[in-house]
């Protein structure tokens, strides 16, 4: 079936009149000549007649206020993105350099750190400190204990930043 | 009154994201007063689910609000909304076909309306048509967009519009004469 040929001039014209109703005698005329033009009007009569129904439906659209909040949440978190975004890359190269670091002077650490804890004896007082100083293995206890409560004391502050 | 074109936007997304809201919160309730109840009945009528409908329109606004689309006139701002809205129809029935492998010629889904399409003879008749058939028929006789506009917003070759218009238009016209209406009859 070709449709082209079924297709009819006075189509436009037809359009306009079923959706503001103002129908020209000659139109009228044509329209209920014309089965083509005939099945527009009802076509477009009844989808007008359907929008104006459901635009005027009971139940309100979306609240915007939400859809605007949404939007500008969006927005500061792309901000924050674009803004933080050259530090990231400043801290994967440092946490790079430094691994490259590490590996190539592993094996010297290595050697360096066995050989300071082999020669610590922990069950004795260092001679040549205070009495008070206590033993080496309290000393590094404590410090870690403090470093501890510092860094615990850190991470809250930021959280609450 | 002659439909009247419509001047979808000529920009493109990546030029548009990144940059700040370009309009205030009056502008934006402004503009979501004039056209959310057309809008809303666009989608309604298109995917026949209400719930669906309030979905894709949050998401409609909220995909306008962060291209930061500025539009030449109210007029413009609207057509490309339907334009966001006509995505956003054809992403989610793309996800449902890919879920569930079947071609939803009509949406047949769990969370379809019923009351929403049985809502009026017309609605009834719309949810026997395909999705391009009722989006093609709507923009061109509800929105008054050109054929070209219906070829841009649907993804299809502007010069096979008319054709399929006039297809869509007769199955339409079928189901209202099931139904009852004549070509005969004005409605409204």
């Amino acid at each position: 079936m070709n449709s082209r040929a079924k297709l009819c001039r006075f189509e436009e014209a037809v359009v306009a009149a079923a959706r503001s109703g103002e129908w020209s005698p000659e139109l009228k005329t044509h329209r209920d000549g014309c089965l083509s033009c005939a099945e527009l009007t009802l076509v477009v009569a009844a989808l007008a007649a359907d929008a104006e129904e459901l635009a005027a439906m009971d139940a309100p659209p979306p609240d915007p206020a939400p859809i605007w909040l949404r939007a500008r949440l969006a927005t500061r978190e792309r901000d924050y993105h674009r803004a933080t975004r050259t530090i990231v890359w400043v801290q994967r190269a440092a946490i790079a350099v430094a691994l490259a670091i590490g590996i190539a002077f592993a094996p010297g650490l290595w050697q360096l750190v066995s050989g300071a804890f082999s020669g610590l004896d922990l069950s004795i007082s260092a001679p040549n400190l205070p009495r008070a100083a206590g033993s080496p293995l309290l000393v590094l206890v404590v410090s870690l204990v403090v470093l501890g409560l510092l860094a615990v004391f850190e991470l809250t502050v930021a959280q609450e930043d | 009154m002659i439909p009247m074109a419509l001047s979808l936007p000529r920009t493109r997304a990546t030029h548009m994201q990144g940059q700040a809201l370009t309009m205030d919160e009056t502008a934006f309730r402004h503009l979501y007063q004039r056209t959310a109840r057309p809008l809303r009945a666009y989608l309604i009528r298109s995917c026949g689910d209400l719930a669906l409908a309030d979905d894709l329109l949050q998401e409609t606004y909220l995909r306008m609000l962060r291209s930061s689309f500025e539009g030449e006139n109210d007029d413009h701002r609207k057509y490309y909304l339907y334009r966001i809205a006509t995505n956003l129809l054809r992403d989610h029935f793309r996800r449902r076909r890919l879920e569930s492998d079947v071609v939803p010629e009509r949406d047949e889904s769990p969370g379809h309306d019923e009351a929403v399409h049985l809502r009026s003879d017309v609605g009834g008749a719309m949810a026997e048509l395909a999705l391009h058939d009722r989006q093609m028929l709507w923009l061109a006789y509800v929105e008054g967009a050109s054929h070209q506009e219906i070829a841009r917003a649907l993804g299809l070759r502007a010069a096979s519009i008319r054709s399929m218009l006039f297809r869509a238009r007769q199955r339409l016209a079928k189901q209202l004469q099931a139904r009852g209406l004549r070509p005969e009859v004005e409605v409204s």
